[in-house]
Parts: structure tokens; C-alpha cells; sequence
């Protein structure tokens, strides 16, 4: 009985194992791709990152934009980046602090040939040497969030399962970010608070994978490492998919109601939970595999007598 | 037989909360809930006159003046000494505080306020609405540079001049001093004695500096680094105080001044729209300080007067901008503008001792602004704006003339009177946020929270049909505690990204109970009784949970401790929303189904 149940399980997990290392191959290309995106393309950074100045104008919806940005272009005396707002009328206005004099002009001012009821929304000014500290602070928070993520990882599980699981995550922030540079979305503040979001997410659906896997190593000794990552995968599959699916229903929300000042951060959870899900299921079960995982790491091994050694 | 009585035991407790479990669960979701209250009623626009006692200003006058503006007015209140006026509209806040400002005695202070709406019960249980960030509530907020290169400057400048008088006084010829790019300095000495004499002069008379580079007869002296860190924050924290009297002055009672990061200021002003006339009086860092005249070269140096006639000045001042305790412009008896200033003791010493000797004679008033150039260095601009005679022995109260005209004068005394700055301080970000947009933030913000809500807790009723309405109220119990935590924490403050954080923490609070109720269905499936695999269900998921929560929560933290402002708040809902949803996820749902299925032996039921 034992034997058939095994025979039958083989020949449903030799699929499974086959998808998984199929689905890994495609992962790591996607990887390729995303890398050459950003290093082709780079990331359009925000204002954020950058410095300058975003200001947000409110104005009569029939002005279009061939109208605002010779206005801008020559009382600015630099190239002016002008983006649809998230509605009628609402444009965003893009440029890097003005070098000479002056200081920033009035945009109703500059603007007041096309229409005398123009609002400013908002405006940001940043300075360049704020936004390079910031940059500085964001990979320093990446860094420093990574390190405490592995101290935990490898205190929690072996180094071979913990692999998996930092594999996945590199692929899905990768993955985000090769899509903001092929799209040349705007990387702000808070689509970096979403990749760290991302970060945490993927590692989370990895984790409860890991888990399982580590259970049943210890549970089932005799069972063959490819089958035990598809039981846990197995086990594990409904779980993903409805925290993944409220999740992203919740961002979907997000994504449609939460507005223009949230359409990065939504857009990059979006993705980064899609991803998250394909690579925790298909990405990072492979790489401990391929380490040579086996049941022997999860054993309680005891300690050394004289002389008794196999 | 002992095994017989424990398995007894085991089956007696088997899914049992005791009574004080739910008595704690049940008072701490009531007490968040009254907590997150207020926040529903939100705040109302106010402003607060401070006027002297027994001048109250009358109450229907104030309503008849403000409501023949065609500002709405919702309330007020009026104590001994302090008189609100809550408004129906944020917009007309500021008009409102210019009316009265032109109607009410001049020396009654207004300030913008905001008022929690909700009722007075409730306020008085000292609860209060959630604080919100400058991106829901509109405002202005302006990152400050401290520039601590001045300062570093100066002090080498001052030992630069003191090593020069201490060699020419030991008799020690041809020592070469100069300064360094990084404010230390390089001396060239003639002799191994003028080396000793150095060493020991550096060791007596400086302590501050240290010899940090010595070959021969080529010393280099600069300050350690502990002792830089000492000076950079006290002249952070002087200038922190400055800027809080500053916008004190600029009457905005919610407005935040705050340290960021080693010489940074960050100021936000909510409800502020105009940011020109804030900016004006934080970016303009003037000093003050009142000079001999000179006629020689050495130890001077030449400052041009209003008119641009250069003029020679001592290089030292006689009394610096710092011991200004107070100054305030006024019309003179000529019927010019003049600045009455008032100096603290020392200050008022050093006065009195340097005019007893000098009535007569000129002193001069020199005016220095920072301003930062095009490359972003700074720039010190010395003006001289009075040369006047000392008629008489100064004491601590004085005055200044020629100041220019009314506006002027006014605004130089609200800069002194804010007190003297010694590092230029410039602003390198400047955000304005308009109130619409804040508004329209909120709505969109908490549309998307409802929608996801209500998405999420459709779909647990549908997927996990009875198990999924305790998920459900679990969820429900969360957002309450969430939003009740979030107005209790001292400090804590609900950004556009905070909401973001909310959102995303309603998808993934439900994880902890999809764990558990996963193993649940496993452990039916292995046959056990619905009543042991709830038990076995939370015991096998709870490491998982703690596992997979603490990944995030370290994202969190490390979010929360690098971000700041929005994404600071976002890193805090992100936070406490883990800590709560674990709380609620096993607590609150166990406790509920302990109560509910807790002994159901059924096998054959489908969850």
C-alpha cells in the first residue's frame, strides 16, 4: 500500500517537479530581461530621489498641453516635463530648480495667457543634494533590511532553504523594477516603500512554503526532496492563492480608487505580489533542491560518542 | 492510570478560553473603539484669540463680524483668557484670521488651531482624532540645512587670531598659520621652542583642539570629532529653538518643528497656503550684532552702510545678536521708525561697561543675512544699517534708529526678537500641499480602504462560509484597534501612504487566519474531530504565523527608523497592522471559536 501510494505520488510530482524547473528556467529569464531593461533604460527617478521641483496645476480641461509647455519651456528656460494628472485638467508639471536668479517663477503667473483661473495644487521643491542623501538612505535601508532578513532566515533555517527563499525575493524586486524601467513609471518615495513592502511579502508566502517543507522533512525522512517541495508546495497552494487574492484585491481597490499620489505604490504591489506568487511557488522551492536539500539537514543529529561513528 | 487522568485534563481544556481571556479581549476592542472614535468626527478649523483677562472680546461681535464676511461660524468658546472660534470650513480659516486681526486690540494673539469635532464627552475622556500628515491635511513643509561650515570657520578664524597675539607675546617670529579646507590648522614653525610653546599653549589655553598631525616643524591642529558632534548639536538645538519662536510668531498652534537626521530641520505647517510669507521669515537668517569703529586696518574689516559707503568696523563685536532677549519696532518721537531692544544681563553688562567708556563716540549696527547661491554654497552679506552715537551709558534696554520705514523696522524686530542664529540655515526642500488636495486625498484614500474591506469580507463569508465570518469579525476588530492604537500612540501620524498601509495590511490580516483555517480543513481531512483540528490547526500554524510576520515587521521597523513623513507612516500602519493582526488572527478568532465549535465533535462537516 505504502509502495503504491508512493508509485502514484511520483509519477503526479515528476510533472510538478518538471513545471517547476520549467517555470524556474522562465523566472531566471525574466530576471535577464528586467536586468537588461535597467540597465538599458534606468529607472526614471522621482523628484524625490533627484531634486527639483513638481508642481500640480488645476486649470480649464480644453487647454492641452501643446498650449502649457512652450509657456513653461520659455519662462523656465529648460525642458519642462508636462504629465496628464489623474484627471481632466490636471496636469503635473516637472523641472529641475532653476539655476540663475530669481528662484521659481509663479506658475499661474507663466500660465495666465491661457486661462486667468488656474490653481496650484501642490509643489514640491527638493534639493539635489536632499534627494542624493535620500537615495543614499533608501539603498541604505535596503541593505541594512536584507542583512536583518538573513540574520533571521538562517537563524530560523537552513542556508539551503533560506536561498530559495532570498532567490525568490531578488527575482520579484528585480522583476518590479525591470517593469518601472521598461515603462519608465516614475520611482518615487512611496514605490520604494512598495518594493520594501514587496520584499516583505515575498518572503512571507516563501516562508510558509519553507515551513512546510522543513515540517515534513522532519515528518517524512524517506521522502524524496522534489516530492516534498511539491507536497508543501501542494499543501500550501490554497493558502497562497487566498491571502494572495484578498491581497490583491485590496491593492486593486487601491490601484482604482486611492488616486493619482498612489498609482506608483499600487501599481509596483500589484505586480510585486503577482510575481511574489508565481516565484514563491515556482522560483524558490528549485534553488534548495539544487543545493542538495535533503532530510539529513532537518535531523536532531546527536551529539558525538567515542568511537560510534557511520 | 496517569495516562487515563491526563488525557482527561487535556479533553477538559481542549478549546477552552478562560473567562478573564475574554473579559481582557473584550474590554481592549471597546476601549480601542472609543479611542477611534473621535477620529470619525474628525477636526473642525478653529482660531484661538489669547487676549488679557477681563478684555474678552464680546462674543456676538465677534460672530456679527466674522458672519458679515461670510465666514460660517460653528462655535465658541470663551475661557478667562482664551477665546476659540471653530469654523464650519477650513478655507475660510486664514480670511477669518485677517478680519479679526484688523478688528480686535493688537496685542491679542490669533492662531490657526483645528479642533477635535467630536463630542464633548468624549473629549473630555481626553481622546482624541487621529493626528493627520501634511499630505491629508494641506500645509506647508520646509526641510532645513544647517550649515555647520561657518561655524567650523569661524572658530579656526578665532584661533588663527589668538595663536598670532600668543606667538608675537612669547617673542616667537615667522610662525606661518593657515587654515585648511576642512577648518584645521597648518603651522609652520621656525624653531623646536616655538613647537614646545605651542604644545603647550594648545594644551592650556585650547583644550578643544587637538594636535592631530605633527612631522618636525609642520603641525596640523584640528577639532576631534566628539567634540564637532558636541557643536554641531548644540548649534542644531539653538537653531531649533529659534525657528520654534520663529513660527511661534507666525501664530500656527499645530505647527511641528523637529530634528531630522544630524543638521537638518524639518518644519511643517499644516493649513498654511501662502508659503512666501512662512518662508520668509524661517529662510531669512539674520544676525545682528553692534561693532566699534575702526580707523586702522588690522582687526578690521570694511562693511558697506544702506547706502553702499563702505565703512571700517572692528572685526570682533562688541555684543552679539544672542543676548537679544526681546525687540520690538515702534514710532519714535520724531515720528521715524526705530527698534526698541531689550538684552538679557550679560548682555546688558557688556553694553553698559563698553558705553561708559566710549559716550560719543559711533557705534555701528551690522546686519548679516545667509543666503544660499546658485551653486548652493552660502552667502554672508554684511550690511551696516545704523551708525549711531552713543548719547549715554547703555544699559539692557535700548534702541535703534534708521532702520528704514515702519515695515522694515517691524520686520527686523521680528527677526531679532526670534533670536540670533551663528550658522546659516537654508531651506533644500519645500513641499505645499493645497487643501483640496488633502481632502480629496482622504476620500480617495478611504473609498479605497472600503472598497477593499468590504471585497475582502465578502469573499472569507463566501470561501470559508461559518470559520470565514470569525475571520470576518476578527478583521473588523482589527481595523478598530488599529485605528484606536493609531490615535493613542503619542507621535503617530496617518499619511496617504499610512492608508496605503491599511489597505494592504486588510489583504494580508486575513494570512493569519487563512493559516490556521488551511490546517484546519487538512486535519478534518485527516479525520480528526472539527473540535481537535481547531485545536491541532492554531498549534501547528502559530510558528508559521510568527515566521512569516516577522520578515515583514523587520521591513517595518527598518522602514520606519530610515523613512520619514509619509513613508514613515506608511512603515507605522505597515507595522502595527502586523502586531494587531496577529492579535486579533489568534486571539480574537480563537477566542470566538472556542466559544462557538469549541466542543463539536462533528467529523463530517464541510468549513
Amino acid at each position: 500500500m505504502t509502495i503504491n501510494i508512493n508509485n502514484s505520488n511520483k509519477k503526479k510530482s515528476n510533472n510538478y517537479s518538471q513545471l517547476r524547473y520549467i517555470s524556474s528556467a522562465v523566472s531566471v529569464v525574466f530576471m535577464l530581461v528586467a536586468i537588461a531593461f535597467l540597465s538599458i533604460n534606468g529607472l526614471n527617478w522621482g523628484v524625490d530621489f533627484t531634486g527639483g521641483v513638481i508642481t500640480e496645476v488645476q486649470m480649464d480641461p480644453t487647454i492641452t498641453m501643446s498650449e502649457i509647455s512652450p509657456l513653461l519651456q520659455s519662462a523656465l528656460n529648460q525642458n519642462v516635463n508636462v504629465i496628464e494628472g489623474g484627471e481632466m485638467g490636471r496636469w503635473i508639471l516637472r523641472y529641475a530648480e532653476p539655476t540663475t536668479g530669481i528662484g521659481i517663477p509663479d506658475i499661474t503667473e507663466v500660465l495666465a495667457p491661457l486661462s486667468t483661473n488656474i490653481q496650484v495644487l501642490n509643489t514640491s521643491i527638493v534639493g539635489s543634494q536632499v534627494g542624493q542623501e535620500l537615495a543614499e538612505q533608501g539603498g541604505l535601508a535596503i541593505l541594512v533590511s536584507m542583512l536583518c532578513i538573513m540574520a533571521y532566515l538562517s537563524y530560523r533555517f537552513e542556508w539551503r532553504l533560506a536561498s530559495g527563499a532570498l532567490f525568490a525575493l531578488l527575482h520579484d524586486v528585480l522583476f518590479v523594477l525591470g517593469v518601472f524601467a521598461a515603462l519608465q513609471l516614475e520611482f518615487n518615495l512611496t514605490v520604494f516603500a512598495a518594493i520594501l513592502a514587496i520584499i516583505g511579502y515575498s518572503l512571507n508566502d516563501s516562508i510558509i512554503i519553507g515551513d512546510r517543507i522543513r515540517e515534513l522533512l522532519i515528518l517524512k525522512p524517506n521522502l524524496a526532496i522534489a516530492d516534498v517541495n511539491n507536497d508543501a508546495i501542494g499543501a500550501t497552494l490554497s493558502r497562497t492563492m487566498v491571502t494572495s487574492g484578498t491581497t490583491l484585491m485590496t491593492v486593486s481597490a487601491l490601484w482604482l480608487l486611492g488616486g493619482e499620489p498612489l498609482n506608483g505604490f499600487s501599481v509596483a504591489m500589484f505586480i510585486g505580489l503577482i510575481v511574489g506568487t508565481w516565484s514563491s511557488i515556482a522560483v524558490s522551492t528549485t534553488l534548495p533542491e539544487f543545493w542538495g536539500l535533503n532530510a539529513r539537514h532537518y535531523q536532531v543529529v546527536e551529539l558525538k560518542k567515542g568511537g560510534y561513528e557511520d | 492510570m496517569t495516562k487515563i487522568t491526563n488525557s482527561k485534563v487535556q479533553r477538559k481544556r481542549l478549546n477552552h478560553y478562560a473567562g478573564w481571556k475574554y473579559v481582557v479581549l473584550i474590554c481592549t476592542v471597546l476601549i480601542m473603539l472609543l479611542s477611534a472614535i473621535p477620529t470619525i468626527y474628525g477636526e473642525d478649523p478653529a482660531l484661538q484669540i489669547n487676549h488679557k483677562q477681563d478684555q474678552q472680546p464680546a462674543l456676538h461681535v465677534l460672530k456679527q463680524t466674522l458672519e458679515g464676511s461670510n465666514i460660517a461660524v460653528k462655535r465658541i468658546d470663551q475661557d478667562m483668557d482664551k477665546t476659540t472660534i471653530v469654523l464650519t470650513d477650513l478655507s475660510t480659516q486664514t480670511r477669518a484670521k485677517a478680519i479679526l486681526e484688523a478688528t480686535l486690540p493688537a496685542d491679542d494673539d490669533i492662531t490657526l488651531a483645528l479642533v477635535s469635532a467630536a463630542p464633548s464627552w468624549l473629549q473630555s475622556m481626553g481622546l482624541k482624532p487621529i493626528k493627520l500628515g501634511l499630505d491629508l491635511r494641506g500645509g506647508v513643509q520646509f526641510l532645513l540645512d544647517v550649515d555647520m561650515e561657518p561655524v567650523f570657520n569661524i572658530r579656526a578664524q578665532q584661533l588663527v587670531d589668538n595663536l598670532r597675539t600668543d606667538f608675537r607675546e612669547e617673542g616667537f617670529r615667522g610662525v606661518r598659520i593657515s587654515i585648511n579646507h576642512n577648518n584645521s590648522l597648518q603651522l609652520n614653525l621656525p624653531t623646536d621652542e616655538a613647537k614646545v610653546t605651542l604644545l603647550k599653549l594648545m594644551h592650556n589655553n585650547y583644550p578643544q583642539w587637538k594636535v592631530t598631525q605633527s612631522s618636525g616643524l609642520l603641525v596640523e591642529v584640528g577639532i576631534p570629532q566628539t567634540e564637532k558632534t558636541d557643536i554641531i548639536n548644540l548649534t542644531v538645538q539653538q537653531n531649533l529653538q529659534t525657528m520654534r519662536s520663529r513660527i511661534a510668531e507666525l501664530g500656527i498652534t499645530e505647527a511641528m518643528v523637529q530634528r531630522q537626521g544630524e543638521h537638518r530641520i524639518r518644519i511643517e505647517l499644516p493649513g498654511v497656503q501662502d508659503p512666501a510669507t512662512a518662508k520668509n521669515v524661517i529662510g531669512a537668517t539674520a544676525s545682528l550684532a553692534f561693532h566699534e569703529l575702526e580707523t586702522v586696518r588690522s582687526g578690521s574689516m570694511l562693511v558697506n552702510n544702506n547706502d553702499g559707503i563702505p565703512i571700517r568696523i572692528a572685526r570682533d563685536a562688541i555684543l552679539g545678536g544672542e543676548h537679544i532677549i526681546d525687540a520690538r519696532a515702534s514710532v519714535g518721537e520724531i515720528g521715524a521708525a526705530e527698534v526698541n531692544i531689550t538684552l538679557d544681563n550679560a548682555g546688558g553688562k557688556k553694553m553698559s561697561s563698553f558705553t561708559k567708556h566710549n559716550i560719543g563716540k559711533p557705534m555701528a549696527t551690522l546686519y548679516s543675512e545667509y543666503s544660499r547661491n546658485a551653486d548652493g554654497s552660502t552667502k554672508k552679506t554684511n550690511n551696516i544699517i545704523s551708525v549711531a552715537t552713543i548719547q549715554a551709558q547703555l544699559g539692557s534696554q535700548f534702541r535703534i534708529t534708521g532702520a528704514g520705514n515702519m515695515a522694515d523696522a517691524q520686520e527686523l524686530a521680528l527677526l531679532l526678537r526670534a533670536g540670533s542664529l551663528t550658522a546659516p540655515v537654508t531651506i533644500v526642500e519645500e513641499r505645499t500641499i493645497g487643501p483640496s488636495l488633502g481632502a480629496d486625498n482622504i476620500q480617495n484614500g478611504f473609498s479605497a480602504l472600503a472598497l477593499g474591506l468590504g471585497l475582502t469580507l465578502v469573499f472569507m463569508a463566501l470561501w470559508y462560509r461559518r470559520l470565514g465570518w470569525v475571520a470576518n469579525i476578527a478583521l473588523i476588530a482589527n481595523i478598530i484597534i488599529l485605528f484606536g492604537l493609531l490615535a493613542l500612540i503619542p507621535g503617530a501620524v496617518l499619511t496617504l501612504p499610512g492608508i496605503a498601509g491599511l489597505v494592504l495590511t486588510v489583504g494580508m490580516a486575513v494570512d493569519t487566519n487563512v493559516l490556521v483555517f488551511e490546517r484546519i480543513r487538512d486535519k478534518l481531512r485527516e479525520g480528526r474531530s472539527f473540535a481537535q483540528a481547531i485545536d491541532c490547526g492554531f498549534d501547528s500554524a502559530f510558528a508559521t504565523i510568527l515566521d512569516a510576520n516577522i520578515t515583514t515587521l523587520i521591513i517595518a521597523v527598518v522602514l520606519y527608523s530610515v523613512g520619514r513623513g509619509p513613508v514613515q507612516g506608511f512603515a507605522l500602519t505597515l507595522g502595527l497592522g502586523i502586531l494587531t493582526s496577529m492579535f486579533t488572527g489568534i486571539l480574537v478568532s480563537r477566542a470566538l471559536i472556542n466559544k462557538l465549535w469549541g466542543r463539536d465533535t462533528r467529523h463530517d462537516l464541510k468549513v
